[in-house]
């Protein structure tokens, strides 16, 4: 599911593409991989295996790594029972390396920020997309710069669009500092102008569930030559346990909703292979109480097939790493959106958990048309041969 | 076919001076003309480039005190959800001296398409925003940072002061002398530290400015096209008189080179050339002189422009804000418009000469006299068209008048060419009937007869010149007159209007500790603080009835106080000039003439105007002059302008007490605020920067308007030195019936001098009317100035002199040869006709 952010955050190194003198893997002139996610780490920090993820640090932004994001999506009823789903997405990019970081002089800048937002109810579908500039000096500083993320007490920002904690880090009697886990409770608020009459949300998340780490120990490698420090591969883990209420609007109209939510966090400086074009990309909440993650990058896998890859959690968070060999997806039928053949009908099946199931997406209009456009809705899962209802989620497909 | 064109041409053969004088016509008006369109044409294409920057189009906020804007109330802005934009502007001096504006932008937030534009393709945004970052500039803009086209890329030129820029990249669509980078960049060149010039914001995206802010819209800053238009206007005008001018000598030649070829176009005609095919051939060799005169006026123009384009420029950079490049960028359809106008102009003044070679009669002999009855006829026709003229410049003076003011720039130029046009074809008809009624008052001095007579029949020929000369000459008179009444009353108007010694301009922030600074020290006997801001009229009330308006209008504070009232000047006032200042420290206001031509007002009526706290309602009592200025203005007492509008602190104008120590002072304020030398400026170099102002926006004028006077004494030059040798024929006569040639030399250069007298004798009312348009009529309507006309008798002295020393000079040559050629020759030559 993180996918959607990688296309994103793909966009800021595609604009770096033009510069970077130490890519030798991929043609001249020509970014490696989807949106120029293939390129090589460079002075980079890298995520490899055996990096051991720290709470609440790790939900801060990582300024060594290239690219890194905080991706929610929700699938949401509204009180009448209409479906309703949204999206909102920081991604950070690094522009220089480490080494090269610019003097944190005024408006000097060694690292952007992007955001979407989306909020889709029936055939209805608005984005938004923004950006902003920071250095990674300003935290040190401790001055909040246009766009960030803290870990302590948790908030990520991209102007008024912010996902924060409204847990107290200090006892309001004796003014001391507290070790509440401000990641437990967020307030996710955005909105947006626009000529229908504006869209955007005041919500409330509530975690039911422990963070998930994916991978190994949420190193989550992304090829089959995955081996060592070369390897492309992300640390990667998700909260996908979110009771989510509040307000959504939507053409101006408010409507009051509940549901589900899922929470990627991921940070890499290589995250595709150079081969990979693009990726299908899975997150589901299951009638039984199981989420699933799973996603293919299509290219750089075994012999150059697909590279395949996910998680099956159980209801009290327990993960299970699934092997590229325990996936199997196919799609099943493609619509015409936005001018491309966009599969929105799949079976996926992971027989290790006895599933089986068909994802469709009830509403193919789901195009992202930001500045790396992508297809990103919701889906809701049946099962292949009884069609009963498994469950809901949301599916990302790029490179299409 | 080609052995006709062939024999057509071969005339200019025998007589070079006509084919000489031909394309000299050409040459000067193509010259004059696609000189004056090469300057319009790159300011307008800088005028686009400025349009198309980014930063217009937006909507500024600034602070209300006039302080700068910092990086926090950007970052405090953006959280509180307000699509706003930093931006950075400021100058660098490039090693020329040059000033170069430095913008800086922040790419991510500044709104529409453009910005990815101005930073460069997406792919190239990195390197736009990180170390060494980039310089996106014009390829125009290279020569003032003393660099090559082609080493450009990359470059990293000096500064003055050693600093170097980003490394550049070139961006044609750049307006000139602008260098855009990223705000990190600018800020460091500029080192501005956190502050920024201002935020901007798409058009409309804010309904109203956030509290303490001003909101600027991007509708009221009008832009530079608009602004210039009547400058470029005034400019084609004066080209265009130069192409009639020009035009005139071309008519003049082709006349005498048909005349003279009369015979040859019979014989061919009898040698079976059809009449058809001679016009066509005739129009040929048009074609052919025409592309010729065209494309040398068109490279003459071209340098031309080059020679004027630094005065065009800094004449708009100085008089309407608005960035012209130095250097000529001229678009294909330039050079095409330019030979087409040429050939257009030169085919309407050949197409007499083409209908006569149409209806040329095969067995007519070429008589003079039979000529003469033909110019009777055209007499005619002239004094018929001219009254034509005449009538459509009075119908166009009768709609002007019924204009409010200010308006018709267009048809104040048509009236001013009717005027012209309609005393030129006057003065042929006028000059035989002076000739005819002169014959009968010398008719028992044979030899005096005989010269009027003789001036009558070389009329024809010399119409066209003294046309010419009469256009120029009252042309130059006019404009002469406009400028230097307007050089008068600007000098004057100046005087008055600076009547500190010392002007200050303190950082906002230490405005007021400055200001009291300044009142505690003895050698300052009065204190003028200004205030400037902006604000909408809304409303106009006038005898009771309202009309709405949402007019940006400028304000601007004054201190009223001993030094200042008594010489600013009023042109108009309520009820005298105490009373109006007597109203204006009571809060009510002055209007400038721009503003009271502009939209009609007068001294009594009321103005509502937008200020913070709602609408401020004012009286009018008193119009000022406000040359140099070319918008509206509202004027009040600084300390109304501060508490009322909410206006920042601008200069201090500072009176010294006599006796003081003038450099002292300044010493002491800078010892002591830390003030940059150029904060302080003494009323000399205002005077001096503002008169240099006034002199470049003159220099064009003068500059063409001396050139169509050349290209007049060159017209008559040229026609009487391409007749030389056939008035030679008709004065052996003369002299083999006995008359010295001193004599004949005397009547000669009588005859010319004369006509060349009453022509600028005529020149001088028409000038001074001329002049008149100009200065209530054009200027109203050009800069919404009206001005007092002025009359320079040396100048019309000069006019005068000028026109018989052309006609003498021009008779005098062949004069010289009559003088020296033997008298068999000249005997000979009859002998030949």
């Amino acid at each position: 599911m993180s996918a959607t952010r990688l296309v994103a955050t793909g966009l800021t190194l595609l604009w770096l593409a033009g510069c970077d003198t130490e890519r030798d893997d991929a043609a001249p002139g020509e970014p490696a991989g989807f949106a120029g996610l293939g390129e090589e780490a460079g002075d980079f920090a890298q995520a490899h295996e055996g990096i051991t993820l720290r709470f609440p640090e790790d939900h801060a932004a990582h300024p060594d790594y290239r690219i890194e994001w905080w991706y929610l999506t929700a699938n949401l009823e509204d009180d009448s029972g209409e479906p309703l789903g949204l999206q909102w997405t920081l991604f950070r990019q690094a522009i220089t390396s480490p080494e090269e970081r610019p003097a944190p002089t005024p408006w000097a800048a060694d690292q952007l920020w992007m955001a979407h937002m989306a909020v889709s109810r029936g055939e209805t579908h608005r984005v938004a997309e923004r950006f902003a500039r920071s250095h990674s000096a300003d935290e040190l500083d401790d001055r909040d710069g246009q766009a960030g993320a803290r870990a302590q007490p948790f908030r990520a920002w991209i102007d008024h669009w912010q996902l924060a904690s409204h847990i107290e880090t200090s006892d309001e009697t004796t003014g001391e500092a507290t070790e509440a886990d401000t990641f437990a409770e967020l307030e996710l608020t955005a909105h947006q102008d626009d000529e229908h009459g504006g869209f955007g949300y005041a919500l409330t998340l509530t975690a039911e569930g422990p963070l998930v780490l994916h991978g190994l120990e949420g190193f989550s490698q992304k090829s089959a030559d995955g081996q060592g420090s070369m390897s492309s591969g992300s640390m990667y883990y998700s909260q996908p346990f979110w009771r989510v209420e509040g307000e959504v609007a939507l053409d101006g109209e408010s409507r009051t909703v509940s549901g589900r939510g899922w929470l990627d966090r991921e940070w890499s400086s290589q995250l595709l292979g150079a081969e990979q074009r693009g990726w299908d990309w899975f997150s589901l909440h299951l009638e039984s109480g199981h989420k699933l993650m799973a996603f293919q990058l299509r290219g750089g896998g075994a012999d150059g097939g697909d590279y395949r890859s996910g998680t099956w959690i159980a209801p009290d968070g327990e993960p299970t790493a699934l092997a590229p060999d325990e996936i199997d997806m196919t799609p099943l039928e493609t619509r015409r959106v936005a001018g491309r053949d966009v599969p929105t009908h799949w079976r996926l099946a992971i027989p290790r958990a006895g599933l089986d199931l068909s994802i469709e997406a009830p509403h193919a209009e789901r195009w992202m048309d930001t500045s790396v456009p992508y297809w990103e809705g919701e889906v809701v899962a049946r099962d292949a041969d009884s069609g009963e209802n498994r469950g809901v989620g949301y599916l990302e497909m790029t490179g299409y | 076919m080609f052995t006709t064109l062939i024999t057509l041409l071969s005339h200019y053969k025998r007589h070079p001076g006509q084919l000489a004088m031909l394309l000299l016509g050409l040459w000067v008006a193509s010259a004059l003309w696609s000189g004056v369109q090469a300057i319009n044409a790159s300011a307008r294409d800088s005028y686009a480039r400025a349009e198309a920057l980014f930063t217009t189009g937006l909507d500024r906020l600034e602070r209300r005190d006039g302080q700068p804007l910092t990086r926090d109330d950007y970052l405090r802005l953006r959280r509180a959800g307000l699509p706003v934009s930093p931006l950075l502007e400021g100058t660098l001096e490039a090693p020329d001296g040059t000033r170069l504006t430095v913008i800086g932008i922040e790419p991510f937030t500044l709104p529409g398409d453009n910005a990815f534009a101005t930073a460069g393709s997406t792919s190239e945004l990195a390197a736009f925003l990180t170390p060494p970052w980039q310089t996106r500039v014009a390829p125009d803009t290279l020569p003032a940072l003393g660099i090559a086209d082609r080493q450009a890329p990359g470059d990293e030129p000096r500064l003055t002061d050693e600093r170097r820029l980003p490394p550049l990249v070139l961006a044609p669509s750049l307006p000139p002398d602008t260098l855009v980078m990223d705000i990190a960049a600018a800020s460091m060149l500029l080192d501005s530290g956190e502050t920024l010039s201002r935020l901007v914001t798409a058009s409309n995206a804010l309904d109203e400015a956030p509290p303490g802010l001003v909101l600027t819209r991007a509708t009221t800053l009008a832009s530079p096209g608009q602004l210039t238009e009547s400058f470029h206007l005034n400019l084609t005008a004066m080209a265009l008189l130069a192409l009639v001018v020009g035009l005139f000598i071309v008519q003049a030649a082709l006349g005498l080179a048909l005349e003279q070829r009369l015979t040859m176009l019979r014989t061919l005609r009898a040698l079976g050339v059809s009449g058809r095919r001679l016009v066509g051939l005739l129009a040929l060799e048009l074609l052919l002189l025409g592309i010729i005169g065209a494309l040398a006026g068109i490279v003459s123009g071209v340098w031309l422009a080059r020679l004027l384009l630094p005065d065009v420029a800094a004449t708009l950079g100085s008089l309407y804000g608005a960035g012209v490049t130095a250097e000529l960028s001229l678009p294909w359809h330039y050079w095409v418009g330019g030979v087409a106008v040429t050939l257009g102009g030169l085919f309407l003044a050949g197409a007499g000469v083409l209908w006569r070679a149409a209806r040329l009669s095969v067995l007519g002999l070429g008589q003079a006299q039979a000529w003469r009855a033909g110019f009777r006829r055209q007499l005619t026709y002239m004094t018929l068209a001219g009254a034509l003229v005449a009538s459509i410049g009075l119908a166009l003076w009768a709609w002007l008048a019924g204009q409010p003011p200010g308006e018709g720039l267009l048809a104040g130029f048509g009236l001013m060419a009717a005027l012209l046009l309609a005393s030129a074809l006057w003065l042929p008809p006028l000059l035989a009937a002076l000739l005819a009624g002169l014959e009968r008052l010398v008719r028992r001095r044979p030899l005096a007869q005989w010269a009027l007579a003789d001036l009558q029949l070389q009329l024809p020929r010399l119409s066209l010149a003294m046309m010419a000369l009469l256009i120029a000459l009252s042309a130059n008179l006019g404009v002469s007159s406009m400028v230097g009444g307007f050089r008068l009353t600007f000098l004057d108007w100046l005087e008055q209007r600076l009547v500190a010694d010392l002007y200050l301009r303190p950082p906002a922030e230490q405005f007021e500790e400055i200001e009291t600074w300044l009142g505690e020290r003895r050698e300052v006997a009065e204190r003028l603080p200004t205030r400037r801001t902006e604000a909408t009229l809304y409303e106009v009330e006038r005898n009771g009835s309202t009309r709405g308006l949402a007019l940006p209008t400028n304000l601007y504070g004054i201190t009223p106080g001993d030094a200042l009232m008594p010489s600013w000047p009023l042109l108009d006032t309520l009820a005298g000039r105490d009373a109006a200042w007597q109203a204006f420290r009571d809060g009510e206001a002055f209007i400038n003439e721009q503003l009271a031509i502009g939209e009609g007002l007068a001294p009594g009526d009321r103005l509502t105007l937008g200020a913070p706290q709602g609408r401020e309602q004012v009286t009018v009592v008193a119009v000022y002059p406000d040359y140099g200025n070319t918008q509206g203005e509202v004027l009040f007492a600084t300390a109304q302008l501060a508490s009322r509008f909410g206006a920042p602190p601008g200069s201090i104008g500072i009176v010294l007490a006599p006796g003081a120590d003038e450099a002292a002072l300044g010493q002491a304020l800078t010892r002591r605020f830390g003030l940059g030398s150029d904060s302080l400026v003494d009323q000399r170099e205002v005077k001096r920067i503002a008169t240099g102002i006034f002199e470049r926006t003159f220099t064009i004028t003068r500059a063409l308007s001396a050139l169509t006077l050349g290209v007049a004494a060159l017209a008559l030059l040229a026609s009487l030195l391409a007749q030389a040798r056939e008035r030679r024929r008709q004065l052996a006569p003369l002299w083999a019936l006995g008359v010295p040639r001193s004599q004949l030399v005397r009547i000669q250069l009588s005859q010319l001098g004369a006509a060349a007298l009453v022509t600028g004798a005529l020149a001088i009312p028409l000038g001074i009317v001329l002049a008149l348009g100009l200065v209530a009529v054009i200027n109203v309507a050009a800069f919404g100035w009206r001005l007092p006309l002025f009359l320079f008798p040396g100048e019309i002295a000069l006019t005068l002199a000028t026109a018989v020393a052309v006609a003498l000079l021009a008779t005098a040559l062949p004069a010289i040869t009559l003088w020296r050629t033997p008298p068999r020759a000249l005997l000979a030559e009859e002998a030949n006709t």
